[in-house]
């Protein structure tokens, strides 16, 4: 409930900053409006007020964004909803100035309020919405019926009108009939549109809520699941291996062959399980440990992990880590599986004689490690699919059988719960280059 | 020759690394359950045990273990821990073995083993002794 209310002020709180975006634009066109009407038009306009206003727009709306970004990261909703109703308010009062001070009710700009009924529509309750619809209903009526009486000065638009209409009873009430109803209209009609989108936010927002759920819930069914069957291949491997070894005396060659592929076979499983252990426990966990290592280390450990298969392949192994990257933090024992996991890809994956090269950057409060490799590349319509669970590209398919389209998906996992990136770009035929963004 | 006791509920995987032992030369010991492996314990006073975690309850070898190590006439023995909690857990217990508060055993190995892993890790705790 408190997050539903802490993502409603976020909401509320970006548009109001919209809010103050659409009013600078308005600032100025009021300014061009005024400079065009008064100097090219001829129009004898009070330019004084006119400008002393819209000096005042350019006040208000700098407090505001200023308050809003003091605000920021304790937002409550009571008090942004009271933002939103002051903005308006205040347009309300100044857009009602600006109309006294050009005209009155003869300026076709009258109509302008309209937009901010919308806008009251858009972020306000109904209730809200149609307070301000009166406000604005009631300073109208003010300078309508002050201006006709004589009580405030009628501001002439001069050449625009022929003869003056202010003065004119059957014209000013014709004229406020309709600008009030087509307040009133318009306020029902914004918000009947926001409510009925808000209630379907909220329909979205419970059935992602759902789905995660659901998520959770096979997570854990996998988990359980997979758990059972490698207690089970354990035993298996445990019984077959002393036999496969001679332990139990000694087999003829065709009983050592049979025995043999079973252990290879239930080595194979056990390594597939084993990863989708790996990958459903990262997702089940709430909150990995993290804590400070040095990168550099993790590193060494992660090369010297692979650098025997790399000789067998002669494949020469660079590496190049900028000196100021000391210690960063995060789940070590997760970050240098995932380093392990993408170097042996590119050992894997890579021709003998082949070069893969590995450099760290420091970017101030990120490190970007990359990985190229002079492999057979991805083919690029599979690259988007690289990182999903099971998914194997189709050229390294045909080059290795066995693999559990795991790796990936697991290094994307770790990298996102340390906040980081995790991206390739490759050439078929040329090779790869996985990048990594950790923060520090 | 040395006397080990193997405390695990799996009769598969008792049995696989009974062969293996006994083909050394060791002599084994079986205990099915925590509880009856401390009574063994107790009885024949064994050089090396084989302890796996997950058996009455999830954590009943880490029990196990500390309940022995907490004993002046049992602290001594050392103790190997099989086990297939890594998973469970997403903790790398290898790095905690031997630190009393925590992990309390000697040896921390994942299941399955291979029967030369097996050999020689023995081997290394009998010869701490």
């Amino acid at each position: 409930m408190i997050a539903k209310e802490f993502d409603l002020a976020k909401d509320l709180i970006e548009r109001n900053y919209w809010l103050i975006r659409l009013r600078w634009i308005a600032i100025v066109g009021v300014n061009v409006t005024v400079l065009f009407t008064s100097q090219i038009l001829k129009l004898s306009l009070p330019v004084f007020f006119l400008y002393a206003i819209s000096a005042c727009l350019v006040i208000y709306n700098l407090i505001f964004c200023i308050f809003l970004s003091r605000i920021k990261g304790k937002e409550s909703f009571v008090i942004v909803n009271r933002i939103a109703n002051a903005q308006i308010s205040l347009d309300l009062l100044s857009l009602s100035g600006l109309i006294h001070f050009s005209g009155g009710l003869e300026n076709p700009f009258i109509f302008y309020f309209i937009f901010h009924m919308i806008i009251a529509g858009i972020l306000l309750s109904r209730r809200a919405s149609f307070l301000q619809a009166s406000f604005a209903v009631l300073l109208f009526c003010a300078m309508v019926v002050s201006e006709y009486s004589g009580l405030a000065t009628h501001y002439d638009l001069g050449k625009f009108f022929i003869l003056n209409r202010y003065n004119n009873f059957i014209y000013a009430s014709g004229v406020s009939f309709v600008f009030i109803s087509t307040v009133y209209i318009a306020v029902y009609m914004a918000t009947s549109i926001s409510q009925r989108l808000r209630e379907r936010e909220e329909i979205l927002a419970e059935t992602n809520t759902l789905l995660k759920q659901q998520a959770l819930l096979k997570s854990e069914y996998v988990l359980r699941v997979s758990h059972d069957i490698k207690e089970h291949l354990a035993a298996i491997q445990g019984c077959l291996e002393p036999v496969a070894s001679g332990i139990t005396g000694e087999l003829n060659p065709r009983q050592l062959d049979l025995v043999q592929r079973a252990v290879q076979r239930t080595a194979k499983l056990i390594f597939f399980v084993k990863a989708l252990l790996e990958i459903t426990r990262i997702k089940l966990t709430k909150e990995i440990k993290m804590d400070y290592f040095y990168f550099q280390d993790v590193l060494s450990e992660a090369i010297a992990h692979i650098s025997s298969k790399a000789k067998d392949k002669n494949i020469t192994v660079n590496s190049t880590v900028e000196p100021s990257i000391g210690r960063i933090c995060g789940a070590q024992e997760y970050i240098q599986e995932t380093v392990v996991n993408i170097l042996a890809n590119a050992v894997k994956y890579t021709p003998g004689n082949g070069k893969i090269d590995i450099t760290v950057n420091d970017q101030g409060n990120t490190i970007l490690i990359q990985i190229k490799d002079t492999g057979v590349g991805i083919p690029a319509d599979e690259l988007p699919k690289i990182f999903e669970e099971f998914f194997r590209a189709s050229n390294v398919r045909e080059l290795e059988k066995d693999g559990t389209g795991l790796g990936l998906s697991i290094a994307k996992q770790v990298i996102e719960r340390h906040n980081g990136k995790i991206w390739v770009e490759s050439k078929q035929g040329k090779g790869s280059t996985f990048s990594i963004e950790l923060p520090k | 020759m040395a006397r080990i006791l193997i405390i695990d509920d799996d009769p598969d995987i008792v049995e696989a690394m009974k062969v293996v032992l006994e083909s050394k030369n060791y002599e084994v010991a079986i205990a099915k359950s925590g509880e009856e492996g401390l009574k063994r314990v107790r009885q024949i006073k064994p050089d090396l045990i084989i302890l796996d975690v997950m058996m009455e309850s999830v954590d009943k070898g880490f029990d196990v273990a500390r309940n022995l190590k907490n004993d002046k006439n049992h602290q001594d023995i050392p103790i190997l821990m099989l086990t297939a909690i890594k998973e469970k857990t997403g903790l790398g217990f290898e790095k905690e073995a031997g630190d009393p508060d925590w992990l309390p055993v000697d040896g921390y190995c994942e299941k399955p083993l291979k029967p030369e892993e097996l050999i020689s890790k023995v081997k290394e705790l009998l010869g701490k002794r």
